[in-house]
């Protein structure tokens, strides 16, 4: 077998393992966005009880105060940033695009005059920000798929607990976070949303506003805002944060789906191109017999 | 007789959900039940049993700890941070 040959028949080989690695990864996220998705689906209730409960609250009594809503908040100037990313690679444009978001963000915020401070999830982010000389206030990584729940939770307090400090190296003024939604297996969409300050009310749906109950408050209205709102936070965290997670398998899966396409795209060329080199063997080979029998016949001398 | 309709969730997963007869919540200002046709109520729980009756009398128990229960127009809605099989049925 000729050099050619050998060397073609080594990249095919080499495209098939590749291959064969691209179509489990695949598979594996496939299986696991629905997993992920079903984890959003079950926060669902829950965020919409708290969301409609601090509405309620907020439509009702005028009376509360709480650091959260106060529209103008302007301490330090700081404002805290929690950006989304994954762990792992292989997953397309999904780490990149969050953090191009968060780029954005921290160049807006800086623009107005405000420190940012970085708060990350995910190895691809605090990689990023590690390279470039910024390292994020705090990075949670790597982080396991099934401690959402409880990872959310210690964002939550963390965050919180910087929001409402009262030391000034510590307290921010606002809280953003960015992050991916999941809007459907085919759709994500990077996105920064503003929690602190909060909007009393949410907008509603569409032209149909919604209207409260006429709660009767226990133990009373200040109190039970206070309760809700560092749970509509941890709420609203862990719910970006499952929808991340099912935004990355689906993003993978769309990533190794061209990357395994693209793997056999270079087989089915090598193994054109492996044939073509055998073929122009074969036509030397016969080319050189044909070549070296006329030579011997031309020689004049006669056969055995 | 009307009924309630109850969501008793969690941050992560929903508890239990159906009509029920009776539940009684632990409120931070002590544990109260809630019957169909209450006034509405948005109240904060402590750590406590939640116990739901539903129709058929059949008795789900759950030991939480901070949430909320809202109430309004026959509709009961259970959120809490943390929901366990009560301990040893009393």
């Amino acid at each position: 077998m000729g050099a050619q040959q050998r060397e073609y028949k080594k990249r095919i080989r080499s495209a098939q393992g590749m291959k064969k690695i691209f179509k489990a990864q695949e598979m594996i996220a496939a299986t696991r966005i629905a997993k992920a998705h079903a984890r959003v689906l079950a926060t669902t209730p829950y965020a919409d009880a708290i969301t409609q409960a601090i509405g309620a609250v907020g439509a009702h009594s005028t009376d509360f105060a709480h650091p959260f809503l106060e529209q103008d908040r302007s301490e330090t100037g700081r404002a805290a940033v929690l950006l989304i990313t994954s762990d792992r690679g292989m997953a397309g444009s999904y780490s990149p695009n969050a953090i191009r978001e968060a780029e954005e963000l921290s160049n807006r915020l800086r623009d107005e005059g405000k420190t940012v401070d970085l708060y990350v999830v995910g190895r691809k982010g605090e990689t990023y920000y590690r390279f470039r000389n910024r390292p994020p206030k705090q990075a949670w990584t790597p982080y396991k798929e099934e401690e959402l729940g409880a990872l959310g939770h210690e964002i939550a307090q963390t965050l919180t607990e910087a929001l409402l400090s009262e030391d000034p190296a510590v307290h921010v003024d606002e809280l953003y976070l960015v992050g991916t939604r999941f809007l459907s297996r085919f759709q994500q969409v990077a996105r920064v949303s503003r929690l602190v300050p909060m909007a009393v009310v949410d907008g509603g749906h569409g032209d149909q506003a919604q209207t409260f109950p006429l709660y009767e408050f226990a133990p009373d209205a200040a109190s039970v805002m206070d309760e809700l709102i560092p749970r509509y936070v941890e709420s609203r965290i862990v719910n970006l944060l499952m929808q991340s997670i099912a935004s990355e398998h689906a993003s993978r899966q769309r990533a190794m789906k061209t990357a395994t396409d693209n793997a056999q795209t270079q087989i089915d060329k090598f193994t054109r191109l492996a044939n073509s080199a055998r073929q122009a063997e074969i036509t030397q080979e016969i080319t050189e017999i044909v070549g070296g029998a006329d030579a011997l016949a031309g020689s004049g001398r006669a056969e055995r | 007789m009307s009924s309630l309709e109850v969501t008793f969730v969690t941050s992560d997963r929903t508890v239990w959900t159906g009509t029920a007869a009776q539940v009684v919540v632990p409120a931070v200002d002590g544990s109260f039940g809630i019957l169909p046709r209450m006034q509405p109520t948005l109240a904060i729980l402590d750590r406590g049993n939640v116990r739901i009756i539903a129709e058929d009398g059949s008795v789900t128990e759950r030991e939480v700890q901070g949430g909320f229960v809202s109430m309004d127009s026959d509709v009961v809605t259970i959120a809490v941070d943390q929901a366990d099989r009560a301990r040893s049925a009393s």
